[in-house]
């Protein structure tokens, strides 16, 4: 028995031992949550003493001008001392401070990064960002408007192609490739307007053109002397496709179809000459005259073929000269000229209605298209008179079927005819009795 | 008959006593927990008293959940050492991101070495001793080694760091770096980063996929430095633009699969060959995927910093301890009032 008490002492001693443990450690977890959980529950005596050395630490960051430091304090002083009317007035008069200054530093930023001062933007940058840490804007000039960029932005025009762009750009149409790269585009995909591409910007020794533009451009002007202009003009339009500014491959190219339209018009082919001076560029030296004088040429052409009656020549010839010079009048003239011509050509051949189609083309603004037209109508009228006599002379000679003949053209000339009808109706009359008394 | 039920008593004494103990264990506390005497705590700080059992370190495990950011406390609070009965405050978000100072900011060095040897230096090769003193340096001066995720989370501003923090890598991928490198940064416990252009690995003097799996598994990050160290900037005698331009997406997207494929592990950096880069080679990482591409050229970092331009220290193999803490400055003096 007695032996059994040691061991019930003993185990008793044990539990105390290794349960008060437990309990302590329960109770102290209780408290400190309770703490955690109702902070302002301290004792106000001891939370001014607690916050009170978080305000001197705020206040003491605040003069060296650490502002973000010194409002982390006092948060901490209000939030331990919540009943105090001081510290929230000081809170808000500090991130007032920090707005202001933040502002202020990013403006100043804004101004040297506009002048492209860019070591002074980001030291302003910076500031604003000390002063502000969550500053969007201040940390996107730090990390990327300050950093050179390795694209550039294009905005895609209108008729656009990826060659157009890699020509534009890179100088080189073999380049479209990369920005079909870059863009997850296929290069013979058509590109929608206003789309919006990065193009890599390359190093100026990538940009070198496959051909060698200063010897091409020496070869091209030997074979300009030469008078081997075509091939001369290859040459130069090859530069400008790798170079488009090129300005010694851009005169080159209006030299050697200058030189084209000469010989083509002392051959006399003044259309195919005018159409090579139209390729030259209007500022080039001679090719206003030489292109004035070519067409003075082919009007003088165009009117020898109305002369000879040659009416489609002359249509074809002014007509072309209409497509150099739309404002041509001479030509303009010319064509309704020989509208009139036409038209009165088929009064003589009394063909009335190709004449009123061909008069019909012409511009009826015209005088002379006017006139012609009014002849047509006339003549139509003369003539519609004639057949009625003619019909009335076979009526009086018992001859109705050709009277009738007659008068049917007299209609077909002038439908208004009225006699020509009543005639008609009682000839058709006469014979259908006479074929009765038959 | 008497001894039998004195035996029954017996036994049912050690039941009872078992009983007791079990019950007695079950009211002690089941986590052998200190706890620090906390006076305050909100979501943005916490205000400690810290008693004779707290450390730093046990400090930022129970209140930043990281046991290794004691660093931050001690920042904050202008302290080296903790002492007992000290009163701190514990910010509970990264308080100073860029590193931003009245007058200046923080700087971050970033040492690129190459291959060691026992005893012979030569102008890439650094000496046992010499890397060993260079660390130990490191050490003992209170720099802060941090990881290549420590590095780019400060590069994005998301992450505070250590105001004396340094990084470590190598590259190319040589057998020195597995057989010297390593067990020295094991010792002093500082991670680092291995640029391997993947071609040369399995090579004569360069490290095995075995011995990098076994460094990726020992927490070394292992990073690309393209697949045949091609300068990345400049043709080749005869090649034109567009082979230029294959083999630039050669360089730059193979080895990031090969590395997925060997170790299972994303490459997100590039350490460009010779160090040298231009806009073409940075577009096309960005393309890739690439997170952040290393020169060497020699001042430290800050948080701005263009991510595709990052600069590296090269240590040399002649370079004395004087010409080495020369390469660890942290901080640019610029006044930001």
């Amino acid at each position: 028995m007695k032996r059994l008490c040691n061991i019930y002492l003993l185990l008793f001693v044990l539990f105390i031992f290794t349960g008060c443990v437990g309990v302590r450690e329960f109770l102290g977890d209780v408290t400190d949550k309770i703490e955690e959980k109702n902070p302002q529950k301290v004792p106000e005596g001891t939370k001014i003493l607690l916050a009170s050395p978080y305000l001197e630490k705020a206040l003491g960051y605040q003069k060296k001008d650490e502002l973000q430091t010194a409002l982390f304090f006092m948060q901490i002083a209000g939030t331990l001392n919540p009943d105090s009317t001081r510290i929230p007035e000081k809170i808000a008069s500090l991130k007032s401070t920090i707005d202001y200054k933040a502002r202020r530093h990013f403006t100043k930023g804004l101004k040297f990064y506009e002048k492209r001062r860019f070591k002074d933007a980001r030291r302003q940058f910076l500031t604003t960002l000390r002063y502000s840490p969550n500053h969007k804007e201040a940390l996107d000039y730090l990390k990327n408007r300050l950093h050179s960029k390795e694209y550039l932005n294009y905005k895609v025009e209108e008729k656009d192609t990826l060659k157009d762009i890699s020509i534009k750009f890179y100088k080189d149409p073999s380049k479209d490739f990369l920005i079909a790269y870059f863009n997850n585009l296929k290069t013979g995909n058509e590109l929608v307007s206003g789309t919006i591409l990065e193009l890599p910007v390359l190093e100026s020794k990538f940009n070198r053109f496959p051909i060698d533009i200063r010897g091409e451009l020496m070869k091209a002007e030997d074979l300009l002397i030469e008078k081997r202009c075509q091939e001369a003009l290859d040459i130069a339009e090859k530069i400008l496709e790798y170079d488009h500014l090129n300005k010694k491959a851009s005169d080159l190219k209006n030299s050697a179809y200058y030189q084209m339209g000469i010989e083509l018009s002392g051959q006399k082919k003044y259309s195919e000459a005018i159409k090579m001076f139209k390729k030259v560029t209007p500022e080039y030296q001679g090719v206003k005259e030489a292109i004035q004088q070519d067409i003075n040429k082919e009007l003088i052409k165009a009117k020898n073929f109305l002369k000879e009656k040659q009416y489609e020549q002359v249509f074809t010839v002014a007509e072309k000269i209409l497509d150099y010079d739309k404002s041509n009048k001479a030509a303009e003239d010319l064509i309704n000229t020989t509208f009139c011509q036409q038209g009165k050509d088929l009064i003589i051949q009394k063909n009335y209605t190709q004449a009123l189609n061909v008069l019909n083309r012409a511009n009826p603004q015209y005088d002379c298209v006017k006139k012609t037209i009014s002849d047509v109508y006339k003549a139509q009228k003369k003539q519609a008179e004639v057949h009625y006599l003619n019909g009335v002379k076979h009526f009086l000679n018992e001859e109705l079927q050709s009277a009738i003949k007659e008068w049917e053209k007299t209609l077909a000339l002038n439908p208004e005819h009225k006699k020509a009808k009543e005639n008609i109706n009682n000839a058709l009359s006469l014979l259908e009795k006479l074929a009765k008394v038959k | 008959m008497q001894q039998v039920v004195n035996r029954r008593k017996t036994i049912l004494d050690i039941i009872f006593l078992l009983f007791l103990l079990v019950l007695s264990a079950c009211a002690t506390s089941s986590r052998p927990h200190h706890k620090t005497s906390e006076i305050f705590i909100n979501d943005d700080f916490v205000i400690v008293k810290a008693t004779t059992k707290d450390t730093l370190s046990s400090l930022a495990s129970e209140y930043l959940n990281d046991p290794s950011k004691g660093w931050v406390i001690a920042e904050f609070n202008h302290i080296k050492t903790l002492t007992s009965g000290q009163e701190l405050s514990i910010p509970l978000f990264p308080f100073n991101k860029g590193g931003l100072e009245p007058g200046g900011f923080q700087t971050v060095p970033i040492l690129a070495y190459y291959s060691f040897s026992k005893k012979k230096p030569s102008k890439i090769s650094i000496t046992q001793d010499d890397f060993e003193a260079q660390m130990k340096y490191l050490k003992e001066n209170g720099y802060h080694v941090i990881t290549l995720n420590q590095l780019l989370g400060f590069f994005d501003y998301q992450e505070q760091i250590p105001e004396k923090s340094v990084a470590i890598t190598f590259d190319d991928g040589w057998d020195s770096v597995y057989d010297i490198a390593f067990p020295i940064l094991k010792k002093y416990g500082f991670p680092a980063t291995i640029f391997i252009y993947t071609d040369f690995i399995g090579g004569g003097k360069a490290m095995s996929w075995k011995q990098i799996k076994e460094l990726s598994e020992a927490g070394f990050d292992i990073q690309c430095q393209t697949k045949t160290h091609r300068n990345l900037t400049v043709l080749r005698k005869k090649e034109s633009f567009e082979e230029y331009f294959k083999s630039l997406e050669m360089e730059i997207s193979y080895p990031k699969e090969l590395i997925k494929t060997k170790l299972n592990k994303e490459c997100e950096c590039l350490a460009y060959p010779y160090g040298i880069t231009n806009n073409l080679v940075i577009a096309m990482l960005k393309k890739h995927g690439y997170r952040a591409a290393f020169t060497v050229d020699k001042e430290s970092n800050p948080f701005f910093i263009d991510k595709y331009k990052i600069n590296r220290s090269a240590i040399y193999g002649k370079y004395d301890i004087e010409k080495f803490k020369k390469r660890l400055s942290v901080f640019q003096n610029m006044e930001l009032k």
